[in-house]
């Protein structure tokens, strides 16, 4: 039942967890499966250019100021839409010019300069200038940011504007992410001085925004001086729900139009072989993850780790939350990446080979820890079979459910915690694994070392390289229990489509959306 | 009376001043770092400081305490700290569809609950008496969500005759979706207060039933019903009374569960949003105004009271 298109940041994979619906939406399903449905005729007809596109999302942002991270919900809304940055990832995962329309590299890679698009205005009619862009640059890096791309923005070691159509960055060290950090929301173009950063934004996207109602709603209008391809609707409605019932029972009623993230399949009997509604399976970088605290004892010894992967059955985990959706992986790896490889044989389910290790580890007569997770429907079901099929493996787990605030002071930063179960949506966070004072604490200084020469390498193809490197090890090692990719799946009426498919960047592109 | 009035109203301030230091402290023992929740992955302990230092979460807990009270006492419910914007234009904002939501139960169940929980004392061997007192027993135990779920599922997805939940984003200025769109979760929420409220009209007025005046009543010629109307509201009134106190502030904390399932943007989903957030001064601002009106409310139940039973009176 959660929901959401996470933002990017913090408690980053961070899906908003509805405090008061658990539970619920099982029940409502079940309820109407078991009673039917009526069916109403799918609208037909051209295409309306002045539409209202209404969305469903369980992912209101607490702000909107973009160079803000955290669980902020605001890029689903405005990255793409409202703000635009020099670069942009598309759903297919790949780094694209945007307001930029080209640029050169030095030599070395460490010096870039992009050339602007000409003709483009903010929302507000100003004409955009490149000393804009730098004004940009410098405040996702500020004091003022916490964005989630601070960090590895920060090579960024001058920003200059030599004119009105050219910025010019010059990097501390080469970077071959640096146009992939660029795509974020924090890097995104704003009008300075434009009020309230928290609740006014003005980009230079196809829409302008036009209200936020908090608690409710935010809409979004046309942007007719847009400098690209203009909308193909008048108007986007994100409507917030806090319950992932309500938000379902709004699409079956046809309040809505789509919902952006269907995060259990229960709801699905509702729309199934319903001809008003589409279903759309996509690809998203949503990993379930079993995580342990690998600087501490039991889970120091790396035999422990590989004894509970061993009793795991990812399969049947996947098929028992998504049924045949999703897709079972075997590292920190979405098969979208370039760097994917097929590491599911690594640790494959061998519960004999389980207690084999755990008694050579010394826990022969058994191993009890705790496991601290945010609830969801999925994650319910998860919780509950980790607890059984660790059980065969004669390991016992006590489940400890906290809310998303609690877990992140908890276990993200205090690293208080044996084992947790934590869903992460940020793209290429393979690379957490090269950080030993991440919360999960796993410390291969030969996996460090890979994870910094991918950055700076010199090539796609020696990054590529490295960090297949980084994730076959990291699998070796068991450093963690990658459990499965969530799919990305919206159900939507058949009456609007060019909906983005996949869940593999922060936005939700609203601008190709038409409705008949 | 007045005298009365005063010791009740100094009481009053006392307990709100109590229920608020409570609200303060226990939010600050609750786990959550607001600083974190705005942070991105692999923030360092510097970043984490310096946005604490931003939110104010940094100072002593005392002098946050102290600022707290010093604006309290101005009627300053401090801002969000995520938003900036002040907590009483964010409460302000949500008023429009808690009030009418939580004063429609309140009323309808009383409408509703008053003659069913009488009918069911005067009949209560009868067939219907006893339906009654199943069916509210059945509308006590079902939680709130639930008799939500069925009734957008019946009512909003089956027939289509109301929106399944939202708000028109122009609010009251279209009354006409406005009120519709109060509808289901109104009776939604009455169905779960009637049943509470049934039970005890219906124990009220067995009792009065049961009272010598009721019998001299009827030797004297009065019909059921008479004697019941003539002595049955006066003395049954001053039970039945102190249970609507505590109804009103149960349909106030209905909302929260009501305005979820039915995705109001009222001040229970303000308050879910921002304990889930970690944005205290809102948590704060919304729990303290809802302690406050449940307090006032009980002082003006007490004083009803007091003017509806003269024993009350005799004894202050």
């Amino acid at each position: 039942m959660t929901a959401h298109r996470p933002s990017a940041g913090l408690p980053f994979a961070r899906r908003l967890r509805p405090l008061g619906a658990l539970a619920v939406t099982v029940t409502a399903a079940v309820l109407l499966a078991a009673c039917g449905s009526s069916t109403s005729p799918g609208s037909t007809g051209a295409v309306d250019p002045d539409a209202t596109i209404t969305v469903g999302s369980l992912n209101e942002p607490t702000t909107l100021n973009t160079v803000k991270g955290g669980n902020t919900g605001h890029a689903q809304v405005l990255l793409r839409n409202v703000v635009e940055g020099l670069t942009v990832l598309t759903d297919e995962g790949s780094v694209e010019p945007l307001l930029a329309k080209s640029w050169d590299v030095s030599p070395d890679a460490t010096a870039y300069t992009f050339h602007l698009q000409s003709g483009v205005t903010f929302s507000d009619g100003t004409p955009l200038k490149a000393d804009d862009v730098v004004a940009a640059l410098k405040r996702v890096t500020s004091d003022e940011s916490t964005s989630a791309r601070k960090k590895n923005l920060s090579i960024m070691q001058t920003i200059e504007a030599p004119d009105e159509d050219t910025v010019k960055v010059t990097l501390s060290t080469p970077s071959q992410s640096f146009l992939f950090y660029l795509t974020s929301t924090g890097a995104a173009v704003t009008k300075p001085d434009a009020g309230n950063p928290d609740t006014t934004v003005i980009g230079t996207g196809p829409y302008t925004l036009s209200s936020w109602k908090q608690g409710d709603s935010i809409t979004l209008t046309r942007n007719d001086q847009y400098w690209g391809t203009k909308a193909g609707n008048k108007q986007v409605v994100y409507r917030f729900f806090t319950d992932a019932t309500a938000e379902n029972n709004a699409l079956l009623a046809g309040q809505l139009d789509l919902v952006t993230q269907v995060t259990s399949p229960d709801v699905l009997t509702q729309f199934d072989n319903r001809p008003e509604f589409t279903i759309v399976e996509g690809t998203s970088t949503t990993k379930e993850l079993f995580n342990f605290n690998d600087a501490i004892a039991p889970f120091d010894n790396p035999d422990v780790r590989h004894a509970i992967r061993q009793a795991i059955d990812r399969k049947a985990l996947l098929t028992a939350v998504w049924a045949d959706r999703g897709q079972v992986i075997g590292s920190m790896v979405p098969p979208t990446d370039p760097w994917y490889e097929d590491l599911t044989s690594i640790d494959d389910h061998n519960v004999a080979g389980a207690k084999q290790l755990l008694a050579q580890a010394g826990y022969a007569n058994g191993l009890s820890f705790t496991v601290d997770y945010v609830p969801s429907d999925a994650m319910n079901i998860i919780a509950q079979g980790l607890k059984s099929q660790l059980a065969q493996a004669g390991i016992t787990i006590t489940l400890n459910p906290v809310d998303d605030a609690t877990w992140t002071d908890k276990v993200y930063k205090n690293h208080n915690f044996q084992a947790t179960i934590m869903d992460h949506v940020n793209q290429r966070d393979l690379v957490w694994y090269g950080d030993p004072n991440f919360y999960w604490q796993y410390d291969n200084p030969q996996v460090q070392q890979w994870v910094k020469d991918s950055e700076t390498a010199a090539t796609p193809e020696e990054q590529t390289a490295l960090l297949k490197k980084v994730a076959r090890q990291i699998s070796e090692d068991a450093a963690s229990a990658w459990l499965f990719l969530d799919p990305a799946i919206k159900v939507a009426s058949t009456s609007v489509s060019g909906y983005q498919k996949n869940n593999t960047t922060d936005s939700f592109y609203v601008a190709p959306i038409t409705k008949r | 009376m007045l005298g009365y009035l005063v010791r009740r109203g100094g009481w009053l301030i006392g307990s709100l001043f109590v229920a608020g230091s409570g609200v303060f402290f226990l939010l600050r023992v609750l786990p959550g770092d607001p600083a974190v929740t705005l942070l991105a992955v692999g923030s360092s302990p510097d970043q984490i400081g310096a946005i604490r230092h931003q939110l104010g979460t940094d100072r002593p807990v005392l002098t946050q305490y102290g600022h707290w009270l010093g604006d309290l006492v101005t009627g300053n419910l401090g801002n969000s700290l995520f938003t900036q914007t002040p907590v009483l234009d964010q409460i302000a904002g949500r008023l429009p569809v808690t009030v009418p939501l939580a004063l429609s139960a309140f009323v309808l169940s009383i409408v509703v609950a008053v003659p069913i929980g009488v009918f069911a004392a005067v009949r209560r061997r009868g067939l219907l008496g006893l339906a009654v007192s199943a069916l509210t027993q059945l509308g006590i135990a079902l939680p709130i969500f639930w008799i939500g779920i069925v009734v957008v599922w019946l009512v909003a997805v089956q027939w289509r005759a109301l929106p399944p939940g939202g708000f028109p984003r122009a609010g009251w200025q279209e009354p006409g979706a406005a009120v519709q769109s109060l509808v289901l979760p109104v009776v939604t929420l009455t169905i779960a207060q009637a049943s509470v409220l049934v039970r005890y009209v219906r124990s009220a007025t067995l009792d009065v039933l049961s009272q010598e005046y009721v019998r001299t009543a009827r030797s004297l010629g009065y019909s059921l019903p008479r004697a019941l109307w003539r002595h049955g509201p006066r003395n049954g009134a001053a039970a039945v009374v102190q249970i609507l106190g505590i109804l009103l502030a149960s349909s106030l904390l209905g909302t929260v569960v009501i305005e979820s399932v039915f995705a109001l943007p009222g001040l229970g989903s303000l308050l879910l949003t921002s304990v889930k957030a970690r944005d205290l001064p809102i948590v704060q601002g919304t729990v303290f105004l809802m302690t406050a009106t449940v307090l006032v409310m009980g002082l003006v139940v007490d004083v009803v009271q007091r003017l509806v039973d003269p024993r009350l009176r005799a004894r202050a």
